[in-house]
């Protein structure tokens, strides 16, 4: 393809520095990736470029001097390229680190939507819109996220967003056959709230959504800690046969299985209760009547695991969302496979739905814990959508 | 007590500590292990245990206290007859890897494999019966002695398994070679030094392999290589060149999930040429060898350049290679959960006495890591290597972790 035709792309960010997201993520556009076992050269470059914080470490005049894309002091600059009209075919928009300030909910207040806002101004007043990928959650607020999506309804243009982990690796490969009849799903998660809890929801999200009927939105959650968690799997609020399955599945125990390396079947032994430093619990309830439950159990493990009763399968299915180290973290170039999918096609590969659930999910499941860990009814969670028939994770089988 | 209906299994170990191969297989017996959404619970018991030097940081005896139907026995005949006159265990697993043992002059640690197996038969003679045996990894430094081993459980008539758990692993992508595909040359990436590491490769390269039209041939040569000439063979462009497909590194280094790379303060890149040798910690090593039916084959050991281990296959009028990673985990305090698939199969060649893959193939990967060495020690010379006229066939079934 001559160079006139790759597609040009603009990076807005909010920070870009060694191991965080616009370097995960941007630089695949930059380098390449590996794919299907070849290196990858995506057929389009980054031209303007926005980043909103740039502290010591900063690596964004570095790699233009490398890479040869313009730096430009707004949003609207970078997607016209110093010109007055919009100049790329695509917009990265990656608002994940840097200094923001926190809400009384523990959300920190990345300008996800503020950007956005940007961004979607110079659409209209340019009088066209192009394909958008949003990293991770939509904001920290259901109600802007919900902006977010009318916008890309009403301007037409292709949306995609969302985490990584949808699309990371799995093992084992399993996908949920699409219309299943779910009777009850749990996932484990680790890390800090409002970060590492949206990825391990959206993991999640996008099995159950493959469900039958589809996605119907979410009508209660509560989200519950410490020995609370315990009680409620005693109560059979969640299913100790699911932590089981979900277990099974991690390679990264902590406690006995590395201080004198005998495996240990943790969903059996009380060190699981010692080994969780603050274990959460966070209840989803569905519109269709379907439940499924979240436990971020930071200090047992260091993995993401899944676990799945289906209607009429007698075994669970289970399996680990796999998430490769550093320096590589290959699960971010899996990601940005799908933009770039997207922005070749026109099409989000999956619905910006999901994301859009998931970030009020997140949103009211944080207000649930503020609010005495009381359960809160969600009628604003009505997002209904139907997931794709395809596998969109890395490795998938054909 | 144990079940009698249960079968007993002996388990001779070189050295029982945190992460030796011996404790995390026996350990898997006594405590079981996540094998597909369950914590699985082996239906058998590991009944005596022998183990060769104890080390401070031993285990071994904790496990006997722990476990009250483990007995320690202080030779490998007690640990076979539980003490008695007769064999009187269903299984053995022969795990000598690790532990402090003396090296030769080409750098292979003598571990006591074949030492541990000579005890072992003994009482199989004595006792005029025999039962399934695992032998870890390779089954000797030495080829006589593992030309020896093999024969000998021919000559006795027992299930012998052996070899390293890359074969069953699982791979990502979760593929395997298509049974009987027309094979053109074969490429691994892997990593560690040779007389350790060099045999997880040839294993994970070997299991594909042997799924060839025509089933395993044996291999005709192998030259060893050393540092520099492994780059110039890359850039050499090809076999007949003289060196290795090109291709078939680079599907490998895109499908490692450690790839270094040249630019510290950069993210994920693929290296140019010229970086590679900065890459690598330790001088780089390949075996590089044909088989009988033409298939060439080369072995890569680049630690420093990546930190696991991949396969790459050239397959006749396909357009693209296949290729895998062999995913062993790594980093994050991980668990080495690569053993539950060789659990898995243990527990399967003791209970119903069939070994899931040919003994013939560990005998031919053991051969070609001592040719490997021997090819080095000569001063990277090319050998011709007609004891390794090995021919066995492999079933359509996959064995690697699936599930």
């Amino acid at each position: 393809m001559s160079a006139q035709k790759r597609k040009k792309l603009a990076l807005i960010t909010t920070i870009w520095g060694w191991r965080n997201h616009a370097n995960h993520m941007g630089e695949r556009f930059l380098n390449g990736y590996p794919l299907n076992g070849k290196w990858h050269r995506p057929e389009m470059d980054i031209a303007g470029v926005y980043v909103a914080q740039r502290p010591e470490g900063d690596l964004t005049q570095k790699r233009a001097d490398k890479h040869g894309f313009e730096i430009y002091p707004t949003i609207a600059e970078a997607l016209r390229l110093g010109t007055d009209k919009i100049g790329v075919d695509a917009v990265l928009l990656i608002a994940e680190h840097g200094e923001y300030p926190n809400n009384e909910k523990g959300q920190k207040l990345y300008p996800r939507y503020e950007f956005f806002e940007q961004i979607v101004d110079v659409f209209k007043q340019d009088g066209r819109a192009v394909p958008v990928f949003n990293d991770k959650h939509l904001s920290y607020s259901f109600e802007k996220a919900q902006r977010m999506v009318a916008a890309s309804k009403e301007l037409q243009f292709p949306f995609l967003a969302g985490s990584s982990l949808p699309v990371t690796f799995r093992i084992p490969p399993l996908e949920l056959p699409l219309g299943c009849d779910i009777e009850d799903a749990l996932m484990i998660g680790v890390g800090g709230s409002d970060a590492m809890d949206y990825h391990a929801l959206e993991s999640m999200q996008c099995m159950v959504e493959r469900r039958r009927g589809g996605e119907t939105g979410v009508r209660a959650v509560q989200l519950i800690d410490g020995d609370e968690v315990w009680r409620a799997g005693q109560d059979g609020r969640w299913s100790r046969r699911l932590l089981e399955g979900a277990l099974a599945r991690s390679d990264s125990r902590s406690g006995i299985a590395l201080t004198d390396g005998r495996p240990q079947d943790l969903a059996h032994s009380d060190e699981l209760e010692e080994l969780v430093e603050n274990p959460a619990a966070y209840f989803i309830e569905y519109n269709d009547g379907f439940r499924a439950t979240l436990l971020m159990l930071n200090g047992a493990v260091k993995d993401s695991t899944f676990a799945a009763k289906l209607k009429g399968v007698p075994e669970v299915q289970s399996m680990q969302f796999l998430c490769p180290g550093q320096p590589n973290v290959v699960y971010s170039a899996c990601l940005m496979n799908k933009v770039e999918e997207m922005i070749v096609s026109g099409q989000a590969p999956y619905p910006v739905e999901r994301t859009l659930l998931v970030s009020g999910t997140l949103e009211r499941c944080l207000e649930s814990r503020l609010n005495d860990h009381r359960r809160l009814e969600t009628p604003e969670l009505n997002v209904s959508y139907q997931a794709p028939e395809a596998s969109h994770f890395c490795g998938a089988l054909e | 007590m144990t079940n009698p209906k249960r079968p007993k299994i002996a388990a001779l170990i070189s050295e029982y500590r945190r992460y030796s191969h011996g404790q995390n297989i026996v350990d898997r017996f006594l405590g079981g292990y996540g094998w597909e959404s369950r914590w699985h619970h082996p239906e058998m018991d590991v009944v005596s245990l022998y183990v060769d030097q104890f080390p401070e940081s031993d285990l071994s005896r904790e496990r006997v206290e722990r476990y009250p139907d483990l007995t320690m026995y202080p030779t490998i005949a007690e640990a076979l007859t539980q003490g008695g006159s007769q064999l009187a265990v269903d299984g053995v697993l022969l795990i000598a890897e690790h532990g402090d043992y003396p090296k030769n002059e080409k750098g292979q640690t003598l571990y006591p494999r074949y030492e541990f197996f000579q005890e072992m038969v003994e009482v199989f003679r004595s006792s005029g019966k025999s039962v399934p045996v695992f032998c870890d990894k390779h089954l000797s430094y030495d080829w006589d002695k593992a030309l020896e081993m093999v024969e000998t459980s021919r000559e006795l008539g027992f299930p012998f398994m052996a070899g390293s758990s890359l074969p069953v692993c699982r791979r990502i992508p979760s593929i395997d070679l298509p049974w009987k595909a027309e094979v053109e040359e074969i490429v691994s990436v892997g990593v560690g030094g040779i007389d350790g590491y060099d045999i997880h490769s040839l294993e994970a390269m070997q299991c594909l392999a042997e799924r060839r039209r025509g089933g395993e041939t044996g291999v005709v040569s192998l030259q060893a290589w050393r540092g520099d000439r492994i780059w110039e063979a890359l850039s050499a462009g090809s076999w007949e060149d003289g060196g290795f497909d090109p291709t078939l590194f680079e599907a490998c280094l895109c499908r490692s999930l450690s790839l270094k790379p040249a630019d510290e303060s950069n993210r994920h890149t693929y290296p140019e040429p010229e970086e590679l040798p900065q890459l690598v910690g330790s001088p780089p090593v390949a075996y590089r060898f044909e088989y009988a039916d033409g298939l060439r084959a080369t072995m890569i050991l680049v630690e420093g350049l990546v930190q696991d281990i991949t396969v790459a296959a050239r397959l006749k009028d396909q357009p693209d290679p296949l290729s895998l990673l062999c995913y062993l985990g790594g980093g994050h305090d991980m668990q080495p959960n690569f053993f539950n698939p060789l659990c898995h199969h243990l527990e399967h060649l003791i209970a119903n006495g069939q070994p899931p893959y040919p003994i013939e193939r560990t005998l031919l990967t053991t051969g070609l890591t001592a040719a490997g060495v021997e090819s080095l020690w000569q001063d990277q010379k090319l050998l011709d290597t007609p004891h390794l006229a090995i021919n066995y066939q492999v079933g359509v079934e996959s064995t690697f972790r699936r599930t």
